[in-house]
């Protein structure tokens, strides 16, 4: 049994623990032992908060090292730098290219960098997405979060059912089609790597 | 149900143990890291009375009467609540309790979400309680199940020690079906539930003795193990997350995993020790396990290698073994999970958020602000930084009220203001409110402000006792300005802050006016309430880029750069914009309007 261990990282608000919990009922369901941190960050809209998934054949901590995650999922490209390092040399970003300004920026005491993702694809196999705009298209930006989830999926030894199976478990019913529309696009994404 | 298997979260773990373990009676306040334990309760397990009390304290009270009553009853808190719940718990404890009953402590090494990071295990021990320390969410669900099963036995009241990092963690937990255990009904004995002298006499020793016979039970509990490792050189002695952590580095070192960190099992491990040539505790926050070997003339090594403060993660704990020099290489020396040159991203307001025209009228005061503690605590920092001081729940009113005595004897008196919060106000802030009564000087100038949201925000939205005012379905209904009249206060008035003008006015009136003022700021949470309304949007063409929207510090609010306009000029994200209005009002030229009918 492979070992994966999953750095998320967004900005409050953004759905990060349901995000969390979709990844940790697939692996649950495919049979992997896992542990998490839903998020860390103070409990509150607008700051940065993280977690982590990490499943495989026994797991003790949910706690990622610094340089130990094979995933970053970042939803918003300020966390994806911020968080960048705590990937391993060959490790992947799937990155939300949606940006949401810090009080720093607005307040203009700090600029928010303008080439994030062409940076970090120079280092890092890389995935970026407009997944708020995707997810319009489908009838709500609240899906972003699953197409990331499914550009994940690809790289990880889970069958689709059981990511069908862990969305509908953790999405409210009457948003479960659309979100898993959300999660194939992301899913055959794979072909349009940087 | 029996044997299946689900995820769970630490604190849904707990919550869960406590449904299986026949518990009847669970009260809370809501703080983190352990709100979601009482409301897992309430959404899962209907068959058990649970409440948000209205503080700690008489959360704790609830259930210590249940326990009395013969059921098994929680009490659950952040570290902080304990504090207040403290004076029940030190004379509680002293009785022989009927019903099982555990107190669960949600202690936040690295101060994720509180306002200091005191060490509960001490608060434990001073209680003269058994103290648990659960190292992931099968071991949160078992352990408060045998907490209670302790407490029956041994006749104590006792402490789970749950971490904020263990609380919020997923893990594989197997479920069992629940085992009724009802109350036999209150059994009066005066001589144990009547906590005063001469009864309280042999309380002391009683509790000596449960003690004691419980350190010697310790190794039978199945919860104190030792995991067989290579040689003789080291004993590695730790508990909770930071086992599981220590666990991540793969040592071929023997491990005793305590589960019960107070009382020691002393005995056990002073003979265990005798095979060993060092004793090495790691630990979280302060040395509890380090100090209670010592004191007992055990020889141990521990904070000497080990931060006293913040969270032990698995690279922190490597760092340390190779300071004690356990191991010589190093996998993450030198390596940051984080890369802090990264622009800063702080917690903000909501968009909507009936504080932010409280603090841009106080800001512009200039005047000196006594916090409390709430979402409105976010008023201390950048980029709003009004609150000149923010310690713990309720204390603005005494603070307030001692720093303009000093300030007048002094001759230096001058305006002071406190902001405090509805759920803030009801938990501790009344008493603070009624002690203005007593020798005020109609030249102390004060004014409170009371921020009535109508939820306790900052931990995701629980009811108030003034709930009521914005959602009928509450049963609590406690009208302020009513409540206030009632203790006698006079000038008291409310102000609706999305009238701007209107608010500002009478805020800066209430300053200005000698003697004590009492201001009711009406709005309700805008995230609790889910209040939308249509969004506002910026003419590019009539702002004349003076900013006084973006000081006001509204995520949608952001400078940009439009076509064929060469300043910047502000703009408005419509997705983010809830429509409070409140830019459009603090906008000098009318730039600022609202898009009608575009609601998405």
């Amino acid at each position: 049994m492979k070992a994966y261990n999953i750095m998320l990282a967004g900005v409050g608000g953004q759905g990060l623990v349901l995000t969390t919990s979709i990844i940790c009922s697939a692996a649950f369901y495919a049979g992997y032992d896992v542990k998490s941190n839903d998020v860390i960050g103070l409990s509150q809209r607008g700051g940065k908060v993280w977690g982590s998934v990490r499943l495989g054949e026994k797991i003790h901590s949910p706690n990622i090292p610094p340089g130990d995650a094979d995933f970053l999922v970042a939803l918003e490209p300020l966390e994806a730098d911020r968080w960048k390092v705590s990937l391993k040399k060959e490790g992947i970003l799937i990155v939300n290219t949606g940006e949401i300004a810090p009080a720093h920026v607005a307040a203009e005491k700090a600029e928010y960098p303008a080439d994030i993702i062409e940076r970090l694809s120079a280092s890092y196999r890389l995935y970026a997405i407009d997944a708020a705009s995707e997810g319009k298209k489908l009838g709500s930006a609240k899906v972003a979060n699953l197409f990331l989830i499914g550009v994940l999926a690809r790289h990880i030894d889970i069958k689709k059912e059981a990511w069908h199976a862990a969305i509908r478990e953790n999405v409210p019913a009457g948003f479960i089609e659309m979100n898993i529309r959300a999660f194939d696009i992301g899913y055959e994404m794979h072909k349009q790597n940087h | 149900m029996e044997g299946k298997k689900v995820l769970m979260t630490g604190n849904q773990a707990i919550a869960r143990g406590f449904y299986e373990a026949g518990g009847l009676v669970a009260a809370s306040y809501p703080g983190s890291p352990t709100v979601e334990i009482l409301e897992s309760i309430k959404r899962e397990y209907r068959q058990i009375y649970s409440e948000f009390s209205v503080n700690e304290k008489v959360a704790l009270e609830v259930a210590m009467g249940a326990s009395f009553a013969g059921a098994r009853a929680l009490a659950s808190m952040k570290h902080v609540g304990v504090n207040i719940a403290m004076d029940p718990l030190m004379t509680f404890t002293q009785t022989r309790t009927s019903g099982g009953f555990i107190l669960v402590s949600g202690d936040d090494p690295g101060m994720a979400s509180s306002q200091n990071e005191q060490d509960n295990r001490i608060i434990g021990k001073f209680a003269n309680m058994a103290v648990l320390d659960p190292c992931d969410s099968q071991e949160a669900k078992n352990f408060t199940k045998l907490s209670l099963e302790l407490s029956e036995t041994y006749g104590m009241p006792v402490m789970l020690r749950i971490t904020s990092r263990l609380c919020h963690s997923r893990g594989i937990v197997e479920l069992s079906d629940r085992e009724e255990k009802p109350a036999e009904g209150f059994k009066p004995d005066k001589t144990n539930f009547n906590m005063i002298p001469p009864n309280t006499f042999k309380k002391q020793f009683e509790m000596k003795e449960r003690l004691e016979s419980l350190s010697k039970a310790a190794m039978d509990l199945g919860i104190n193990r030792l995991e067989k490792g290579n040689g003789s050189e080291v004993l590695i002695i730790t508990s909770g997350l930071v086992y599981n952590n220590l666990m991540e580095l793969n040592l071929d070192i023997p491990v005793l995993k305590l589960g019960l960190v107070y009382p020691l099992p002393l005995d056990a491990i002073r003979s265990l020790a005798s095979n060993y040539k060092r004793l090495i505790v790691i630990e979280e926050m302060s040395p509890f396990i380090e100090n209670e070997l010592k004191i007992n003339g055990i020889e141990c090594e521990g904070k000497s290698y080990f931060s006293f403060t913040g969270e032990l993660g698995i690279e922190e704990i490597e760092a340390g073994l190779l300071r004690a020099g356990i191991f010589e290489e190093s996998r993450y020396s030198g390596k940051m999970g984080e890369d802090k040159s990264v622009p800063p991203r702080l917690p903000l307001f909501c968009a909507g958020c009936p504080h932010r025209p409280v603090f841009d009228i106080l800001k512009k005061s200039g005047r000196k602000v006594v916090g409390d503690i709430g979402c409105y605590s976010l008023a201390g920092i950048f980029p709003i930084e009004v609150l000149d001081t923010i310690i713990s729940m309720g204390s603005s009113l005494g603070i307030i009220k001692g720093m303009a005595k000093a300030m007048k004897l002094s001759g230096k008196s001058e305006p002071l203001v406190a902001v405090i919060g509805d759920s803030t106000f009801f938990h501790s802030g009344m008493t603070g409110m009624v002690n203005m009564l007593h020798q005020i000087d109609p030249e102390d100038n004060m004014t409170i402000i009371i921020l009535n949201n109508g939820t306790t925000a900052m931990t995701g939205g629980q009811h108030t006792a003034s709930s009521g005012s914005y959602e009928s379905e509450d049963d609590m209904h406690v009208d302020l300005e009513v409540l206030l009249r009632a203790m006698g206060l006079e000038n008291v008035r409310s102000v609706d802050q999305f009238k701007y003008k209107e608010a500002k006015e009478a805020i800066d009136e209430e300053i200005k006016r000698p003697g004590l003022s009492i201001v009711i700021a009406t709005r309700p949470c805008a995230l609790r309430f889910k209040i939308r309304e249509p969004h506002f949007y910026v003419d590019p063409n009539v702002c004349i880029a003076c900013r006084n929207c973006i000081r006001t510090n509204c995520p949608p609010l952001r400078m940009k750069k439009y076509e064929g306009i060469e300043k910047l000029k502000s703009s408005i994200n419509p997705e983010m914009c809830v429509g409070c209005s409140v830019c459009s009002q603090v906008c000098p030229v009318g730039a600022i309007k609202r898009a009608d009918g575009e609601v998405e």
